[in-house]
């Protein structure tokens, strides 16, 4: 099947290199920033388009990594196209639209992946082994870390809330969809958080606990709060029968200890590395290839992603009201 | 200075009673126990005097004695001292109701004996260290802080702990105090509101809390959270558990792991496959240090009954908030 990218950014670039390795014919790639389309292509020897249409034209599936305002608008086109679609997470910034884009794609008759990637890192793919294997009994107390540095991306459009949902929905929205994929439903929500008004300090922080209707319970941590080139990720997930703890501080198998770099050399979003034979971001997109291919599920479905927003969502009501959030009509 | 220990009830009394021995300035009188098997079994297992009533051990002109009983019964034991004039060195909770806790004070008032709050984290080198870099500014403002005091549950050491009349409350009771006690003392502010989780998923046959989650909002504005839960596998981990914060600031953050400094210790004898050998500071004895020295000097202890109270006070309302599912001021 044939394959184009919008958005040459960041995840972009993520993608194509999953697309390059694929088996899918990666034909193209199209952006606003057409700098940025043009050094994507010239790396994967594919074609830059001027204009998405073009682009969504010639292809099977288009996967979209443009900015999270941009999902929904494009979702609809690809759809109206009747083009099977990858779309980078958040599926969308309100709950209307992520209902509107999964109906669009439904009657269109096409696929849609919503790449929630952390479902695809391998210490998250063990740890939800373990426990739906029932190795860890009933689960009591999760805790999920997630704290980097303040992204960059074009237009600077992370830190504009109306075009990336804010950081609980840009971030944490990956723990809250990890913590729903182990736990099932959340009853109840209660956020608090931080942003600072100091120009340049880092300091966007939040804390969010989740009540599960299974009596478990959750601390979401995340921010965006870390010096440029920080970036740390944990698990501690303790049940009845057992417990699961992992630090990303403890399973670097290599460490680098060079001078410290200027924020223009650190990579503009922190995103989670180590050394693993097969990066997860490649190992999402062979999968939704594959399943698009083969007509099999999604390991994450539209649904999935939906409900990760209703509760970043709540969590964001939440720190409105300084209430606890019931979902679910209590 | 002739020193006691009150009851041998509380799990820390044994670690106690070998800092009495060891300080050179301390006459380690004895202990008492009106628990005829528990005495007579400690009084061997270390070789000191034991005393089957209080008074008998009130009795043997003390300055001081560090009350070691369960929760509930704190009280009585500290009128019983403050009419033989000795003065107090208290185990955490200092009660398990706040009609005990105020009418603590008014004993110590009456008899004009000072009541040292046994808190001794705030002792540990790396927690001093932290303060220490708060007030320097290496933070800046500080917004929030996430902290966890997990273990297993105590109940294999002393089964009072998993009874809640004596214990007062299960892990919430147990854990929140120290580190909502170490967040006054870095914040220099009081609680004033805040929302819990609380459950028991760990130990269903032990009719207590063994879980909890609480987001705690300052007088100052800094949110916080504490995760008390007894989460660690009973008999499995390697250690009874930790004392861990990460502190988010203007500047960055600040990451403690109080308990970090320990051999890996791997024993075919032992009934644990693997352990943690602790070789890091002794809090505890700087504490009692500190008990000692504000006999002497005939001054305050640096912490005392209020902290006590005020800690004791967040720990029954996180009880109140998770049973409203509301959030509760302070
Ligand atoms: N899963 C992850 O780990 C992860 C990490 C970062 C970003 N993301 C998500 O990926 C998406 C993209 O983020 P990014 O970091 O790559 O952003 P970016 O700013 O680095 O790249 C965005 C790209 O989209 C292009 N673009 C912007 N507006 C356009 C338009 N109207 N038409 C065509 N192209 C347009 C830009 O030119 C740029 O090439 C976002 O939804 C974000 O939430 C996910």
């Amino acid at each position: 099947m044939k394959v184009g990218i919008i958005g040459a950014g960041t995840m972009g670039n993520a993608h194509a290199k999953g697309w390059q390795k694929s088996g899918a014919e990666f034909v193209g790639v199209s952006a606003k920033n057409k700098e940025s389309a043009k050094q994507l292509a010239e790396t994967y020897g594919i074609k830059a388009y001027d204009n998405h249409q073009d682009l969504l034209e010639a292809v099977d599936i288009i996967d979209l990594c443009v900015p999270s305002d941009l999902h929904k608008d494009m979702v609809l086109e690809a759809a109206r196209a009747k083009k099977h679609i990858i779309c980078e997470k958040p599926i969308a910034l309100t709950l209307e639209d992520a209902e509107a884009m999964i109906a669009a794609c439904n009657k269109a008759g096409v696929r849609l992946f919503i790449a929630m990637v952390v479902r695809f890192f391998p210490q998250y793919r063990a740890a939800k082994a373990a426990i739906d294997a029932g190795q860890l009994g009933e689960l009591g107390v999760i805790r999920l870390k997630r704290i980097g540095y303040q992204p960059l991306g074009d237009e600077a459009w992370f830190t504009d809330d109306k075009r990336s949902g804010g950081m609980i929905v840009d971030l944490m929205l990956h723990d809250l969809d990890y913590a729903r994929s182990i736990a099932g439903e959340v009853k109840r929500v209660y956020a608090k958080s931080i942003r600072s008004t100091v120009n340049d300090a880092p300091g966007d922080y939040a804390l969010i606990t989740l009540g599960f209707e299974s009596g478990a319970m959750a601390l979401i941590e995340g921010g965006w709060a870390y010096p440029p080139g920080f970036f740390r990720t944990g698990i501690d997930i303790a049940g009845s029968e057992g417990l699961i703890e992992w630090q990303s501080d403890d399973s670097q198998t290599i460490k680098p200890f060079l001078k410290p770099q200027e924020r223009t050399k650190v990579a503009r979003v922190g995103i989670p590395s180590s050394s693993i034979a097969e990066d997860p971001y490649v190992t999402e997109i062979k999968h939704a290839y594959e399943a698009i291919r083969d007509n099999k599920p999604f390991l994450v479905s539209p649904e999935d992603g939906l409900e990760a927003l209703r509760l970043a969502l709540a969590a964001k009501e939440s720190l409105k009201t300084g209430q606890v959030v019931f979902l679910g009509g209590n | 200075m002739r020193l006691g220990i009150m009851s041998f009830a509380h799990v820390h009394a044994d670690g106690f009673l070998q800092i009495l021995r060891k300080l050179q300035d301390v006459e380690f009188v004895g202990f008492s126990d009106t628990d005829k098997e528990q005495g007579k079994f400690f009084a061997e297992l270390y070789g000191v005097p034991w005393f089957s009533s209080h008074e008998e051990l009130l009795d043997q002109k003390l300055e001081g004695v560090v009350i070691c009983s369960e929760n509930a019964n704190h009280l009585a034991d500290v009128k019983l001292a403050a009419a033989a004039g000795v003065h107090i060195l208290c185990e955490k909770p200092i009660a398990t109701t706040l009609e005990d806790g105020l009418a603590i004070k008014e004993e110590i008032d009456k008899a004009g004996i000072k009541f040292m709050t046994a808190f001794p984290m705030r002792f540990d080198p790396s927690i001093v260290a932290l303060k220490e870099m708060i007030e320097r500014g290496d933070l800046g403002k500080i917004y929030a802080i996430n902290g966890i005091n997990h273990s297993e549950i105590p109940r294999r050491h002393r089964s009072w702990f998993a009874d809640k009349k004596l214990a007062g409350g299960g892990a919430v009771m147990d854990h929140t105090v120290h580190l909502l006690d170490l967040y006054r003392w870095l914040l220099d502010s009081e609680a004033s509101d805040l929302y819990a989780e609380v459950a028991n998923p760990f130990t269903p046959d032990a009719e207590i809390d063994t879980a909890g989650l609480v987001t705690l909002s300052f007088a100052n504005g800094v949110f916080a959270s504490i995760d008390c839960s007894w989460s660690r596998p009973e008999a499995v981990y390697p250690r009874w558990g930790h004392l861990k914060m990460e502190v988010i600031g203007e500047q960055g953050a600040i990451a403690v792991d109080a308990f970090n400094q320990y051999l890996n210790y791997y024993s075919k004898q032992n009934s644990r496959q693997a352990n943690w050998l602790g070789w890091g500071s002794d809090s505890s004895t700087a504490m009692v240090q500190e008990f000692i020295n504000s006999i002497k000097e005939d001054r305050d202890p640096s912490i005392g009954w209020k902290d006590g109270f005020e800690a004791l006070k967040v720990a029954l309302a996180c009880y109140d908030a998770a049973k409203a599912k509301q959030v509760v001021k302070l």
